[in-house]
């Protein structure tokens, strides 16, 4: 009780609390800009802090984290650009909705559904962390790559009327993640003897050439449409723009795309990207009208933000109990805790107490501010619609430049947004699914460590992934999935066929 | 191209990457016994390329409905010849010029490129030309702490 008050007296000062406002805004921004993200914003904030008293320092980290995350829907909704990766699944829904006209709602419902996903998050890590971390305890490499198998079944599912097209679309990300020093024994592959590619492709550099130069150089050849239908967007919006009926209605996905989220944040390796997809997709196979989702639906923005957002809170809970961060950022902020002389482990609590109970506190004004200031700034955000696209697209191909140098300071990573946008193009062309090349780049290593490493503490004994209970339950999960997926694929191509109606597999998801 | 066509071409890039990520995948070195080695995975991966992209080839030649007619399209190849053209000078350009200077003449010429005559307005495409790469340089460098490549000229 003792240190939670001394945390309530360290986080509720003037000063913290700028850094906490300041923090969350910087961290929006961050978010919102294509190219910079979360991860950015707290490696860069994160020497500023080494001076701080550790609470005013973790406080400004945490603002960092949660608006980084939460940005990332602003230019998801207004651009159809990821800010961050967290936020792929949100463009999916938001875009279109911001095409026709509600950018507004859009930005309001994914503010709110970003608020509630961290505090349920939050929640999460405060009441229920230690229980977690005992069943993450559990886990080893034989686990982990049955998550991976499992989170890669998702594929299925974003592969549009074509599954052979998503499969080749995520073969070839997991293609790509196999260049460079392999996991284990650090063995170059496919490096071609160039020094740049030993370090592999960054996943950043990847979504801004596939997500944001593909349309920028599809804008060029659709040039002389660029200003047709063009005019200054104007929008109207209650509130968070979701009705009181609405927000009940909403409530089980709130539920379910929160705790996807957080056992995504807990698990390590697995991202906000992925979280927000499983919810994404988990929300639409629950749905009465999944043939909607894509066409600018709020449940897929809810589903996302409400995830992405959640996956914080998760993440914390292995940071802080066991020293094991569940995402790059995590991973980033283990380094502030370290260097504030703040040991994560089981003893957490005894050592360090006030300062873990001055994270929670900092984590929910964190919250607070965002979902305020968020929403208060959206006037400004949707301002971003106003400039021409002949203005803005070539604005945002600098901005894209910026961002791929800045994520590793290397022009050579500039010059692979250009050849990730070209391979994105003729994905387009060829009417193949992007998201799954995205979830296959992603997944590749975890999957290729963790099926190593199983299979060297089983000494090649390929039943260890089914004499594991926890593995054997994701695997058959898996399985189960896929084949539920192609079923419902074939009985829609099959009734299509039926009523004489043409069924385009080489249709892209929407 | 028709969606036919599209997809027997789309399965033979796939077939021919397959195959080049196979060959290359097999003269990967296997260091630790006890482990499957670094060339596991990717034969297993090119592999899998190789049999889903003969079954979309194979598929796509056995279906006997006629395929879908490509779509009209009044698509601006120079237009996109020209966006292609100026983002490969842009990015050979980033660091051997630096941020600032290949950034405005990038910014400018892409601008043009992709206004037409009624919203054209050289004057304000030039100072938006100059001063966003400027505005991005100055907060690099003195706010995030993170310089842009100078380049040859020094800035």
């Amino acid at each position: 009780m003792e240190m939670f008050t001394t945390a309530i007296s360290n986080v509720f000062n003037p000063m913290c609390l700028f850094l906490i406002w300041g923090g969350t805004m910087l961290g929006i921004v961050f978010g919102s800009i294509p190219g910079l993200s979360a991860t950015m914003a707290v490696v860069l904030f994160l020497p500023l802090t080494f001076g701080m008293e550790p609470t005013m320092g973790l406080a400004l980290l945490v603002g960092l984290y949660m608006g980084g995350i939460s940005g990332g829907l602003i230019s998801a909704i207004l651009l159809k650009i990821p800010g961050t990766p967290s936020s792929i699944s949100t463009v999916f829904d938001g875009g279109p909705m911001a095409e026709r006209g509600e950018a507004g709602r859009a930005l309001g419902v994914g503010i709110l559904a970003s608020g509630i996903g961290s505090l349920i998050g939050i929640v999460a890590l405060i009441f229920i962390s230690p229980l977690l971390a005992k069943v993450c305890l559990l886990f080893g490499a034989t686990e982990y790559f049955a998550v991976a198998v499992f989170s890669l079944t998702i594929i299925a599912a974003l592969s549009g009327k074509d599954m052979l097209k998503g499969l080749l679309a995520g073969l070839f990300g997991l293609a790509l993640s196999m260049v460079g020093m392999a996991p284990v024994d650090a063995m170059s592959r496919f490096t071609f003897g160039n020094y740049q590619l030993l370090s592999g492709f960054d996943i950043t550099v990847l979504l801004i050439g596939v997500f944001a130069v593909t349309d920028i150089v599809q804008a060029g050849i659709n040039r002389k449409h660029l200003a047709d239908g063009f005019e200054k967007k104007t929008y109207h919006l209650k509130g968070y723009g979701l009705s009181m009926k609405e927000f009940i209605t909403q409530i089980p996905n709130f539920i379910i795309s929160s705790v996807i989220g957080i056992v995504i944040g807990i698990l390590p390796g697995i991202g906000g990207s992925t979280g927000g997809l499983l919810a994404y997709t988990a929300e639409k196979s629950r749905s009465k009208h999944p043939e909607k989702f894509g066409t600018g639906i709020i449940d897929g923005v809810i589903a996302s933000e409400t995830a992405n957002n959640a996956v914080i809170g998760g993440s914390m809970v292995p940071l802080l109990c066991m020293g094991i961060p569940g995402n790059t950022v995590a991973a980033i902020f283990l380094g502030g805790l370290l260097v504030h002389g703040i040991s994560p482990g089981p003893l957490i609590f005894q050592n360090s107490g006030e300062y873990v109970y001055g994270i929670y506190l900092a984590l929910i004004v964190s919250t607070i501010f965002m979902v305020i200031f968020e929403r208060l700034g959206l006037p400004i955000f949707t301002k971003l619609l106003d400039i021409p696209k002949h203005i803005l697209l070539p604005i945002i191909m600098v901005m894209c430049c910026v961002g791929a140098f800045s994520s590793d300071s290397r022009a050579f990573d500039v010059i692979c947004v250009l050849a990730f946008a070209m391979i994105g193009l003729l994905f387009k062309t060829f009417k193949l699914p992007s998201t799954p090349l995205i979830i296959g780049f992603i997944l590749g290593p975890m999957f290729e460590e963790n099926l190593r490493r199983a299979l060297m503490a089983s000494h090649g004994d390929w039943t260890t992934f089914v004499t594991h209970p926890i593995s054997c339950v994701f695997l058959v999960v898996a399985v189960v999935f896929c084949t539920v997926t192609v079923r419902k694929n074939l009985k829609e191509k099959r009734a299509a066929e039926a009523k004489g109606e043409v069924f385009d597999t080489a249709e892209e998801e929407g | 191209m028709n969606s036919k066509q599209l997809d027997v071409l789309c399965s033979a890039i796939f077939l021919v990457f397959g195959g080049l990520m196979l060959k290359f995948s097999l003269s990967i070195r296997h260091i630790i016994p006890t482990d499957v080695g670094s060339g596991y995975v990717p034969i297993f991966l090119s592999i899998c390329i190789l049999v889903t992209a003969g079954a979309k080839l194979a598929l796509t030649l056995l279906d006997k409905k006629p395929p879908k007619a490509a779509a009209k399209s009044d698509s601006d190849l120079a237009g996109g010849l020209g966006t292609v053209g100026l983002m490969l000078l842009y990015v050979i350009a980033f660091e051997p010029v630096g941020f600032l200077l290949s950034s405005m003449v990038y910014l400018f010429a892409q601008i043009l490129l992709m206004s037409n005559r009624d919203n054209r307005r050289p004057v304000l495409f030039a100072a938006i030309s100059v001063a966003l790469p400027v505005g991005i340089a100055l907060l690099f460098a003195y706010v995030i702490k993170m310089p842009l490549p100078v380049g040859i000229l020094g800035f």
